[in-house]
């Protein structure tokens, strides 16, 4: 008997964990480079019930787990600044943030005070690439393949790089990602390119987060529903003795 | 006269394992590819009752209720449509194979992702199978073309948790899949409701025979044998 309000507590705290995913997607629906979150649901184990010879089981509830990140395409806004850099296609610019390599794809650059390029938390792009004295940031060019020019200088290139498995790249909080031993190491990736005076604005898609959210809460009342019914049966079995 | 009791209480019994069940399902309203299930009953055998003197019969009583096989809803649920090139359903019957510690299971949770080493795996990191039975790998642009993945006729597959089923494939299976889409999950809810709230009243009608009963053997204990009838 109480098997069952477990089971339903279970399924309670995954419809949870859902929720979650969707506040934090909604929260950044404005965040440039945000990907939203793939939470997947799996169910538990079945225990066999032994009665008169017969074996019936009963499960044990539902998990869920965020199992990695959309990897569609979020939309363009065209800005017109010359660092604000978009990439169409599969891929990461590669920075260092705090000593550590990282990978992001929010690509709102700007000049710090030794003239390289960071990001927006100030993290130096990797390879680094340094503005000669005198170089104003609107004379710089910036091509698809990456290329940065200042005239007919080339002061560096941009480089693209992915991950074997981008589901278990560590999110870091500030829109950049760590790999780790289970997304693999960066390499170079073909086929990306980068747009200059553009951002690439989050993914997440109002439409699906919100009937994501209706369902989700629908599905968190059924299983409340069902622990009441469960403890209005232990309520009857308490009253046999009446 | 106290069979009856015990005959009430097998109801009871067999109404708890159905309700853990259908909370169990409720639990996974969310979870895609999961299949509904249903618990048979059915009576324990029938006992002839004859008069003692005469011994002529008199007729049969019910021993009450016992659980029979775990029935799973094998129907194909409907699908959404995620858009995610790593999420596949079948439409129609079959199963993904999947290759665990344990040995080759089955699923029809199509939500897979990429490992380190470039094959496509499940949530738990269980690599997925093609029709041969050998790994699949994700391409340089991040997809699987649907075609390649493995779809199995399990017949009586049987679960094990993590949405993952056991049982030995035969055959072809005539369902194709589909890629940016999950099968929901099997789970109706206002059936659930219904057969929920229909098995706790079944729960409080054995509750209610055994007071009965009890009342009736509490009329035994104590007013039978006293001359008034009023104890």
């Amino acid at each position: 008997m109480l098997e069952g309000l477990y089971a339903a507590a279970a399924g309670m705290e995954a419809q949870q964990q859902q929720m979650d995913a969707v506040g934090n997607d909604l929260a950044n629906v404005s965040t440039s480079g945000y990907k939203a979150e793939r939470v997947g649901f799996s169910d538990l184990l079945y225990n066999k019930v032994n009665q008169a010879g017969t074996s019936t089981t009963t499960g044990a509830g539902a998990l869920s787990r965020v199992i990695g990140r959309s990897s569609a395409q979020g939309a363009f806004q065209q800005t017109g600044e010359p660092l604000d850099l978009a990439i169409q296609g599969e891929g990461f610019f590669q920075i260092k943030s705090a000593g550590k390599l990282a990978l992001t794809r929010d690509g709102a650059l700007s000049v710090d005070g030794k003239g390289q390029l960071v990001t927006s938390d100030g993290s130096l792009l990797d390879p680094p690439i340094t503005l000669p004295a005198g170089v104003a940031t609107g004379e710089i060019t910036i091509s698809q393949d990456g290329a940065v020019r200042a005239g007919t200088r080339t002061l560096g290139t941009i480089a693209l790089v992915s991950v074997p498995a981008p589901d278990h790249l560590l999110a870091d909080g500030s829109g950049a990602f760590t790999p780790t031993a289970a997304s693999g190491a960066p390499k170079a990736v073909s086929g990306a390119t980068i747009h200059q005076g553009a951002l690439e604005g989050s993914n997440v898609d109002m439409a699906s987060e919100m009937t994501t959210m209706v369902s989700t809460q629908r599905n968190y009342q059924l299983a409340s529903t069902a622990i009441q019914t469960q403890n209005q049966m232990l309520a009857i079995a308490n009253q046999l003795r009446s | 006269m106290d069979l009856g009791l015990y005959i009430a209480a097998t109801g009871m019994v067999a109404e708890q394992t159905r309700q853990d069940q259908i909370s169990n399902d409720l639990a996974n309203a969310s979870t895609p590819g999961y299949k509904s299930e249903r618990t048979t009953q059915s009576s324990f055998g029938e006992l002839l009752l004859s008069n003692t003197a005469t011994g002529s019969p008199i007729g049969t009583v019910g021993e009450g209720v016992a659980l029979g096989k775990t029935v799973t809803d094998m129907t194909p649920a409907g699908m959404q449509d995620t858009g995610q090139p790593l999420d596949f359903g079948i439409v129609g019957t079959g199963f993904f194979a999947v290759k665990t510690p344990q040995g080759v299971r089955y699923t029809r949770d199509g939500q897979f992702s990429a490992s380190a080493t470039g094959q496509l795996v499940t949530a738990a990191g269980d690599p997925v199978l093609d029709a041969q039975g050998n790994p699949l790998t994700v391409g340089a642009n991040g997809r699987v073309a649907a075609s390649s993945l493995g779809v199995h006729e399990v017949p009586g597959a049987t679960k094990q948790g993590e949405n993952l089923f056991s049982g030995n494939p035969s055959g072809k299976a005539a369902g194709t899949v589909r890629q940016g889409a999950l099968e929901l999950s099997g789970v109706d809810a206002a059936k659930a409701m219904v057969d929920m709230i229909g098995s706790m009243r079944t729960f409080q009608s054995g509750q209610q025979a055994i007071q009965a009963i009890d009342q009736t053997l509490q009329a035994a204990s104590t007013q039978v044998g006293t001359l008034s009838g009023n104890p």
